[in-house]
């Protein structure tokens, strides 16, 4: 006999007991003479902004044997309903759970949430007791119970006003649930070797329930760890016996459950181009000390503000349009285009999004002006901000110079080397200039050591952080900064008469300027979008910044966020190597984690090699010269194009983002096409003018 | 019901650890000080630093001459939370070859050394070694609890879950402007105790210290903390004692990390010097510590 056979025995043998002293007609009277109706189970466990728990009065178990006492369930259950349970599940069978009808009575006595009796039931006479005693779901074991009894008992719960929690663990089961009618599935699908919550399992077996059945995890949610599993493999509502009943403060465990529930269909909310931090997927969030804690509410708040605030908009308008030019031209490239066509054998048309136009060369400008609005409306006077190639630092500098503001740029040692006119930019723009020689010395180190003055300087400094990374609100308001990008774009390419292009290719380093061009088009599903990482040598050398590639970079957290990193097998970062020191990041921001893994947008890489040889397209045929970060997403047209073409997409229009221009490259591409004499090259190696050189 | 179909697996005994309900050795340490009206003295050393071995007699060296309970680092490519001389000593680890999994041995040697064995790291260390799996490792090594710089407790839901089912103590730190309500999250996620920060900043010696953690431990204590500590910036035996007046206990890092600089590269000799100087330094500290209520 399996001990489900054993159960269903002695519960059976305790019911014909009870039988011979109530009779069915007797019970049916009292359950008819009932004053009040069932609280509506379903509805309390199908939410679309939380997971529901329902949580459970649990003694003890076959496997697991003793548990817990529970002298006073009537308290336990407030404590699990004041926690912000859905539902109370109360075990009545007495033989090996210990629970009784006494459990079930003082718990529906004590909460006015809906209540579930667990038992084995298999007669109609088990569910007018549980209805007599204030029950308003009922379990259902299918593995106990045969077709026709299936659908007779839930068919009799269903009358009675109840819902029954059908309980399956196979996908056999689950067919047969659904077949009797089934409102409510309970799935009991733990990996019985290692007992985790396998999440690829579940997620199959809940896809072919249908979408109005609720359906419940039942087995092994401990905690945090397993709920977040099985939410994000479709589960509506779990059921937590142990973990809770046994927790030493139930209603301190049930509240952690519902936040992380909450936290899940958070970071799930559609639309996309509108979602909010902290969370795009399990990625994002705060992983910072708790000292920056109150500078990064402080942020949030004053930025929700400033959104609503016309007079902020206006301004930040009017210095976007009179300062920075905006809009920045959307530029048809032909030329290009053809030797693109001539590539992959189609017609492609290519127009370029001219970031490189803005004021200081690049897109960096959007993003810094609007957080240093925001830092004197937070009554700030001191501007700290990390800069990898400088772009950002020279653009941090130049709008702490127009508002008036203190400004402090830490920039790795290396990159300060590599990238010495920049540096001379900067303080002339009145900011200083600090060179980081913690570390690695490049752009993660000055970041760190930007946190460092953060933490120490918070009530007086704004950390201006320069891509849609970091801990919230970064990634959600740096993307708000720069969608104006994709925003004009659309309407720009109308006016060329382009209703809408089938491709949107940008570079992605931390992906401020990818986001920025994409945003307006992440919800349009006829728009194919194309993320560019920097390849370097590419990944089987080693000497690269590529994050979402396959065997590349893995999930984490790195300064300040859950996201893709590139880490060691110690989970210690990993060097990062490009030609292009812009797009040399060992993480990634946190919404492009999400955008991989959804697969709204495709990632792929361009080395060095196909970066220059788009550099120089450009410059040939359209007489543009891009930043080398943009030139990677110049060479990914091409891969663009012939992913599109092979799609069936014929005369594909794309869109790229020329995030900014490339003055700031001519030493190095000189050097890598032999423009420069080798005296050349080195009277300017000497003054750290070539991109690449790592003195 | 979700046990009723009892594999055979599950009947031999692989069910998952329920909570281990057992009580806090970190505050238990605490108690035992405070019972002869003492703070503890907490002190941090990196682990593998400047080698595995060094760092590990560094630890009982500190446990020999005072310290109560061993704050162990992990060293971590990159430490926001820390200043040059705890940085510098990471960075000569990580060089020098230290490996995660073998923080554990520095866990039994200071838990052998009688002394309660804490782990401080960064997020990502122990999630990349799977948190269940650390707090596993950890605890069968005798290690008591973790201290986590850039973890806030709304991040921190796997590790909850790890903590309860072995044991574990919940360090999360508080800073001067952390607000009330902060402090209030903070202590109710603290197992242990909580980790007040003296000041806004990253660790590192200072010649003076504000008034500012009295107030900050005074307010983690009204927010519902049963032990507070005090660290960062905490140097000098009369820091001690004046930090000792009031907070439960006191924990120092750079000053001790920085009696070992010396032994980065160094031959036995320089090594040698380098432990005696940290044994000097950790019992200096001890004294100034452990006598902080005894006007």
């Amino acid at each position: 006999m399996s001990v489900l056979d054993t159960l269903v025995a002695g519960a059976q043998e305790d019911r014909q007991q009870r039988e011979s002293v109530l009779s069915f007609a007797q019970l049916q009277r009292q359950v008819n003479a009932l004053t009040t109706t069932p609280r509506n189970a379903y509805q309390w466990l199908k939410s679309d902004q939380s997971v529901p728990i329902i949580a459970e009065i649990k003694r003890a178990s076959p496997s697991k044997g003793f548990l817990s006492a529970i002298e006073d369930p009537a308290a336990l259950a407030t404590q699990y309903a004041s926690g912000g349970a859905s539902a109370i599940s109360v075990l009545t069978e007495s033989r090996v759970f210990l629970g009784s009808f006494d459990d079930l009575d003082a718990v529906r006595a004590a909460v006015d949430i809906p209540v579930l009796n667990k038992d084995f039931i298999t007669t109609p006479y088990q569910i007018l007791e549980a209805r007599l005693h204030g029950a308003d779901l009922v379990l259902l074991i299918v593995a106990a119970l045969d077709d026709k009894q299936l659908r007779e008992l839930l068919d009799f719960t269903h009358q009675y006003g109840m819902y029954a929690l059908v309980e399956t663990h196979s996908q056999e089961e689950i067919d047969r649930a659904v077949r009797a009618g089934a409102k409510i599935i309970g799935i009991n699908a733990r990996n019985l070797t290692n007992l985790d919550v396998d999440t690829n399992t579940v997620r199959a077996l809940l896809e072919h329930i249908p979408q109005d059945v609720v359906k419940v995890a039942e087995s092994g949610v401990f905690g945090a760890v397993e709920l977040e599993a099985y939410a994000r493999a479709g589960a509506d509502a779990v059921l937590v016996g142990e973990g809770v009943a046994t927790a030493e403060q139930p209603e301190l465990a049930v509240q952690r459950l519902v936040q992380a529930g909450n936290k899940v269909k958070l970071s799930q909310a559609r639309p996309l181009s509108t979602h909010e931090g902290p969370y795009f997927g399990p990625y994002g969030g705060r992983m910072v000390p708790e000292a920056l804690i109150g500078a990064l509410d402080e942020l949030e708040r004053v930025y929700k503000e400033a959104k609503q605030d016309p007079d902020f908009m206006q301004e930040l308008h009017e210095l976007n349009r009179r300062y920075v030019g905006r809009p920045s031209q959307l530029t048809e490239a032909p030329r290009f285009a053809e030797r693109i066509s001539e590539r992959v054998g189609g017609n492609i048309r290519v127009f370029l999004k001219r970031e490189d136009l803005n004021h200081t060369g690049a897109h960096k400008i959007n993003n810094a002006l609007g957080q240093a609005l925001l830092v004197k409306r937070m009554g700030k006077t001191r501007v700290i901000a990390e800069t990898g190639a400088g772009q950002h630092g020279v653009a941090t500098a130049t709008v702490c110079a127009l508002l008036g503001l203190k400004c402090r740029i830490y920039m790795g040692q290396i990159d300060a080397r590599r990238q010495a006119l920049n540096v001379a930019r900067m303080r002339l723009l009145g900011a200083e200039v600090v060179e980081v020689t913690q570390g690695t010395r490049i752009l993660k180190d000055a970041i760190n050591e930007a946190l460092r003055d953060w933490v120490t300087n918070v009530a007086d400094t704004h950390y201006l952080l320069g891509t849609v990374a970091g801990p919230h609100p970064f990634p959600s308001m740096v993307r708000d900064f720069q969608k104006i990008i994709g925003e004009e774009a659309c309407k720009q390419l109308h006016e060329y008469g382009v209703d809408h292009p089938d491709g949107v290719v940008a570079c992605v380093g931390g992906g401020s300027n990818a986001i920025g061009v994409m945003n307006a088009f992440l919800d349009d599903t006829r728009v194919h979008l194309y993320g560019y990482e920097a390849g370097g040598y590419g990944p089987e050398d080693g000497r690269h910044a590529i994050r979402l590639t396959p065997g590349t970079g893995q999930v984490g957290t790195f300064q300040g966020a859950w996201s893709y990193l590139l880490e060691n097998e110690e989970g210690q970062t990993l060097d990062t190597y490009s030609i292009s020191a812009g797009l040399d990041y060992a993480s990634v921001g946190p919404e492009h984690a999400w955008l991989h893994d959804i697969g709204r947008v495709n990632y792929d890489y361009a080395t060095d090699t196909e970066a220059m040889q788009a550099f120089k397209d450009l410059c040939e045929t359209e007489g543009i010269i891009p930043a080398i970060e943009s030139s990677h997403a110049l060479a990914g047209a091409t891969k663009a194009a012939q992913d599109l073409l092979q799609q069936g997409i014929e005369n594909p229009v794309l869109l790229v983002n020329v995030s900014g221009r490339g003055d700031k490259d001519v030493a190095t591409a000189g050097k890598w096409f032999g423009y420069l004499t080798d005296e050349q090259s080195a009277a300017l190696e000497a003054n750290g003018a070539h991109g690449n050189a790592t003195a | 019901m979700q046990n009723a179909h009892t594999t055979p697996a599950l009947a031999a005994g692989t069910q998952p650890k329920g909570f281990a309900h057992t009580p806090s050795a970190t505050a238990e340490a605490l108690e035992h000080r405070a019972a002869q009206n003492q703070p503890a003295f907490i002190g941090y050393m990196p682990y593998g630093f400047p080698s595995a071995q060094t760092s590990i007699d560094a630890l009982r060296v500190m446990v020999q001459h005072g310290v109560d309970i061993v704050e162990i680092g992990l060293p971590y490519s990159d430490p926001v939370m820390d200043g040059p001389v705890i940085q510098r000593a990471a960075l000569s680890a990580i060089e020098a070859g230290e490996r995660i999994r073998c923080v554990f041995d520095a866990v039994e040697a200071v838990a052998a050394a009688g002394a309660v064995p804490l782990v401080m790291s960064y997020w990502n260390l122990i999630f990349h070694y799977g948190v269940n799996a650390f707090a596993r490792d950890f605890a069968a090594a005798g290690g008591k609890g973790l201290i986590t710089p850039d973890l806030i407790p709304e991040e921190a839901g796997a590790w909850f879950e790890a903590s309860e089912r072995f044991g574990l103590d919940r360090i999360f730190l508080v800073s001067p402007d952390s607000t009330d309500q902060r402090l209030q999250a903070v202590s109710q996620a603290s197992r242990g105790f909580v980790y007040a920060a003296s000041r806004m900043g990253v660790t590192g010696e200072r010649t003076t210290l504000s008034s500012s953690p009295q107030q900050l431990v005074e307010r983690t204590r009204k927010a519902g903390a049963d032990h507070v500590c005090v660290g960062i910036g905490v140097s000098t035996p009369e820091q001690g004692a004046t930090v000792g007046a009031y907070a439960d206990g006191v924990i120092v890092g750079s000053a001790l990390v920085h009696t070992m600089l010396n032994a980065i590269g160094g031959d036995t000799q320089q090594v040698n010097a380098c432990l005696d100087a940290l044994g000097a330094k950790t019992a200096q500290l001890a004294e100034g510590i452990h006598h902080a209520r005894k006007a």
